[in-house]
């Protein structure tokens, strides 16, 4: 292992005053279920690894009138068994219940899933699709990022060096609470999806009002499905459409041959995630 | 690297230890402790052999560091009996035949208790779900799924 440093914060206070301090040094860490490995592979040298674990303040679901805001520190845990959640983003409710094992849920943050930017993290599939907005705080101020401009590469992200993550907002509609999440791996505990999908669709007398369709592992980023999504809107909502629309998402995603899939096969089995959450989203 | 003085409360007793940044809490219970029951196993949260209970919830100790550990209250596998009277999910374990090699049983053991305490009615499927990332490579699951089910109010 190499060299860091260690600090302990209490409260968000400190924690953006220490951030402001080491800048570029800076190096969150909450559940460090994504830490720990990189220590160990000597992918963090001459950092500071700032502790937000005892964050408590940032740990929080409340529900808003029209919105839900859950606080970085939640752990997976909480987002499973969270009646909020699974009232108005069962998307990541389903996400949560698939994700790694109970060991690990217990460690593990949603502001620390997302920060790291990983293609496959299991909540950033349906926080794209349920439309969130990740709210960055540094001692300069505060922003709110929307989801879709988060996301810049693989462990790359907008947040600046000196920024915490201190809420993520999650819209109140239709779709949102109609999501749900499919995830592909290669065994059902600890798995790093193969393809991800997390779909949410809003009819109105039989129609789509609104889809939203994101995938993750299949690009860099985790990616919306902007075809998938164009083609569905203001059709009747059929078997047959889902069916037709489903293998346009071959459009929207570049997915590439590692060690868990070929391109190719996520490709095939891309289009079919998204047919099953479709239909499972429209209840038909 | 700057050590850190650190205090845990591990099984009921306070311990005050010095410990590097980059220590984890697991080579801290085995080596510095001397607490050998909790397993290395993987070593990258794959494989569940090095839960512990840290305020009641099973975490894993490789992917804890030490220092990060801090004012924590830590159960190991040696910590859960009282003296000589097991918990019931470790009895059911003796008594259904539910180890081979034992590598994986002190993380089975203590994720099983964890989810008794949570669910003390668990379905065959709840508890395949709640140990579904605890390797057994002799692969005894079946007599450690039944040893939990007989832990199941139901079943008493």
């Amino acid at each position: 292992m190499k060299n860091f440093s260690f600090v302990n914060v209490e409260n968000k206070a400190d924690a953006l005053e220490v951030l402001h301090r080491e800048k570029e040094k800076s190096c969150l860490v909450a559940g460090a279920t994504n830490v720990m490995p990189f220590i160990r592979y000597e992918k963090i040298n001459d950092k500071t690894l700032i502790n937000i674990r005892n964050l408590q303040e940032l740990r929080f679901i409340r529900e808003e009138e029209d919105k839900i805001e859950i606080g970085p520190l939640t752990t997976i845990y909480d987002l499973e068994n969270s009646e909020i959640i699974e009232k108005y983003a069962p998307a990541l409710r389903e996400a949560a219940q698939d994700f790694a094992d109970p060991t690990t849920r217990n460690s593990a943050t949603i502001g620390g899933n997302i920060a790291n930017a990983s293609p496959a993290a299991d909540t950033a599939t349906p926080l794209l699709a349920l439309n969130a907005v990740v709210v960055a705080e540094s001692k300069s101020g505060v922003r709110k990022i929307p989801i879709q401009e988060f996301f810049l590469g693989v462990n790359k992200t907008a947040l600046q060096c000196d920024e915490l993550i201190t809420v993520i907002e999650v819209p109140k509609n239709a779709a949102n609470s109609n999501s749900c999440f499919i995830k592909l791996g290669l065994r059902n505990a600890m798995a790093i999806s193969v393809v991800s999908v997390a779909a949410g669709v809003e009819l109105a007398e039989g129609k789509v009002a609104h889809a939203n369709v994101a995938l993750g592992s299949v690009a860099p980023t985790p990616v919306r499905a902007k075809t998938v999504e164009a083609a569905l809107v203001g059709k009747e909502f059929t078997p047959g459409l889902v069916e037709e629309t489903a293998k346009l998402v071959t459009e929207d995603i570049s997915p590439i041959d590692d060690v868990r899939a070929s391109g190719e096969y996520r490709k095939t089995v891309a289009a079919v995630l998204v047919k099953r959450a479709l239909k499972k989203s429209g209840k038909i | 690297m700057t050590k850190h003085e650190i205090e845990i409360t591990v099984n009921g007793r306070k311990r005050r230890l010095t410990v590097k940044p980059n220590d984890l809490l697991l080579n801290v219970i085995r080596e510095d402790l001397v607490l050998t029951g909790t397993k290395y196993g993987c070593g990258i949260g794959e494989c569940a052999a090095c839960t512990v209970l840290m305020e009641g919830k099973p975490v894993l100790a490789c992917m804890i560091l030490a220092v990060a550990a801090h004012g924590k209250n830590i159960t190991t596998i040696e910590g859960l009996a009282d003296g000589d009277k097991l918990v019931p999910v470790q009895q059911a374990f003796i008594d259904h035949g539910a180890i081979q090699c034992g590598f994986c049983t002190p993380g089975m053991v203590l994720t099983s208790h964890a989810l008794l305490n949570e669910n003390p009615d668990p379905s065959e499927e709840e508890i395949r779900d709640y140990l579904r990332g605890n390797y057994c490579r002799c692969t005894g699951y079946t007599a450690i799924v039944k040893a939990v089910q007989s832990c199941a109010k139901k079943n008493q």
